[in-house]
């Protein structure tokens, strides 16, 4: 039988807060070059798509088992 | 189904109740955005007397006032130009500018922040997955990429999935079709019209049989209703040998709706939207299937020019069928059925054009191309089907003229004057959205 998997997505979302606070460090580090910060923006960006996808699950629901 | 079957299995299955938990969370976040950083949200809803922690269970969202596209004209008419004060944020966070067909008048500006951007791309992510979409594939876009939204977010939806992208752009029709020849692809999106232009273009220009030497194996449609009628759907599938699957966006909204592989109605993407239905003449809502009502939507998740009880003015059904795929995400029946405005009343019945194509692109002896026009002579509503006979007719144009009648009768319970054209030569709409139903009741008087 196949095992169903199991979600850890209170894990992942813990992860994904570290990319996001990483990401807002190194801006903070930049100096203004744009060459960082316009990266950084793009970061945050597919970070929000985690979030979206993963994090907001998270406040609702620890662990999430395949149906 | 298996975890391999979901874009995100987490999302796309989750249970139903932990599903409007999630939807209220959302929609109590965008409703506090729109609140704290756009004037016009922050006096419209001082009006009405509602502030975000007025939102405590789903029944508030429906005190929430809807917005209308109208009302979006007249906002964008003010600073900052050219959105006017719906914005949300500084307009040097603006990234992408696009704008909606002006098919029902003045086109409304879509501003995009780059996480809108990337939002956009993720929902058609979304779609593309559940139809089948996979990294490696060849994909290519045969459409003009201008200021209209049209496949521009489906573009970067399949690069995200890790498809190979060819964009077609200003090439013409012959080009890109030997294009896609050249290259193989294995799938392509357009408009129903344009789908079966193509596959005309491929069989009278190129003398191509597109079922032998395109290796097309799915299409996905959007922007027209002809992927929920069964009749162009079949023509479709027919002409280019390839399984055709159904799609619904729009610009001020987002890429909301999609049928998966197992095609039993389109599944809305409640993760990311909220779709209520509600009664035309009451408002009440609608929750049981089979009902027709007009969409109010909220886009959960998009900022700078947030989408919070959009009043579509499209007319649409839940599904009764539960689909195999696994999905929690409910469905709704038929796709858009109509547009509250466009259902219009002729010889005191209601008129809804979609019925017309059914039965129009049913009959194998007609064209693709139709036209329906609707004029007044003194006091009575008068009908005109115009439509196209193929060259080589299976049977004669009587009776093809008596079948048209009775299935019209049937499906719409008017009668209509029918008008047969030499193929060709009625209007072609390759690359805009078609507009083959014309009433010019008002015009004459």
């Amino acid at each position: 039988m196949t095992k169903e998997p199991i979600y850890n997505i209170d894990i992942m979302a813990e992860k994904i807060e570290t990319i996001k606070k990483t990401a807002i460090e190194l801006k903070n580090l930049s100096g203004d070059i744009q060459a960082v910060d316009r990266n950084v923006v793009r970061i945050l960006a597919s970070v929000k798509m985690l979030e979206i996808n993963i994090s907001d699950v998270a406040t609702i629901k620890k662990r999430v088992k395949f149906n | 189904m298996n975890i391999n079957s979901y874009w995100n299995p987490i999302l796309e299955t989750l249970p139903r109740e932990n599903l409007e938990k999630l939807q209220l969370k959302k929609f109590q976040r965008i409703f506090r955005w729109a609140y704290e950083n756009s004037k016009y949200h922050h006096k419209l809803y001082n009006n009405v007397g509602i502030e975000p922690g007025d939102i405590k269970k789903f029944e508030d969202i429906r005190d929430v006032p809807k917005i209308e596209k109208s009302v979006m004209r007249v906002v964008q008419k003010k600073d900052p130009f050219p959105y006017g004060d719906m914005l949300c944020v500084p307009p040097d966070q603006v990234t992408e500018f696009h704008q909606t067909s002006g098919t029902t008048g003045q086109a409304v500006y879509q501003p995009d922040t780059w996480q809108d951007w990337e939002w956009w791309a993720e929902s058609w992510a979304y779609v593309l997955y559940a139809q089948g979409y996979r990294a490696g594939q060849r994909v290519f876009f045969p459409f003009g990429y201008n200021v209209f939204i049209a496949f521009w977010a489906a573009h970067y939806g399949a690069e995200k999935l890790g498809c190979e992208v060819v964009p077609g752009g200003v090439l013409d029709t012959e080009a890109r079709i030997l294009k896609m020849k050249e290259l193989g692809v294995e799938a392509f999106m357009a408009t129903p019209t344009y789908v079966l232009a193509m596959a005309d273009t491929a069989k009278n220009k190129l003398g191509l049989n597109l079922r032998k030497k395109l290796h097309v194996k799915r299409i996905t449609v959007a922007g027209e209703p002809g992927g929920s009628i069964p009749a162009t759907k079949k023509r479709m599938e027919d002409a280019w040998g390839a399984k055709v699957y159904d799609q619904i966006g729009a610009t001020e909204i987002g890429a909301w709706s999609y049928e998966c592989l197992y095609q039993s109605g389109l599944h809305v993407n409640e993760a990311l939207f909220l779709v209520e239905i509600e009664d035309p003449t009451t408002g009440k809502l609608i929750t049981e299937p089979g009902r027709k009502g007009v969409m109010v939507i909220t886009a959960l998740d998009r900022i700078a020019q947030p989408c919070i009880r959009f009043d579509s003015k499209d007319l649409v059904q839940w599904s009764p069928d539960k689909c195999d795929c696994g999905r929690t995400f409910r469905s709704i029946k038929g796709g858009v059925l109509g547009r509250i405005d466009d259902i219009t009343k002729v010889k005191g019945v209601l008129l809804a054009p979609t019925a017309i194509e059914e039965v129009v692109r049913g009959i194998p002896d007609l064209s693709d191309e139709y036209e329906v026009l609707v004029t007044k002579k003194g006091e009575t509503d008068d009908i005109t089907l115009r439509v196209e006979l193929i060259h080589s007719l299976n049977g004669s144009i009587e009776q093809i003229k008596a079948k048209l009648i009775q299935e019209l009768r049937l499906k719409t319970n008017l009668g209509y004057n029918i008008e047969f054209h030499e193929y060709g030569t009625l209007p072609r709409y390759n690359n805009v959205k078609a507009r083959r139903f014309k009433d010019l009741r008002h015009q004459e008087q």
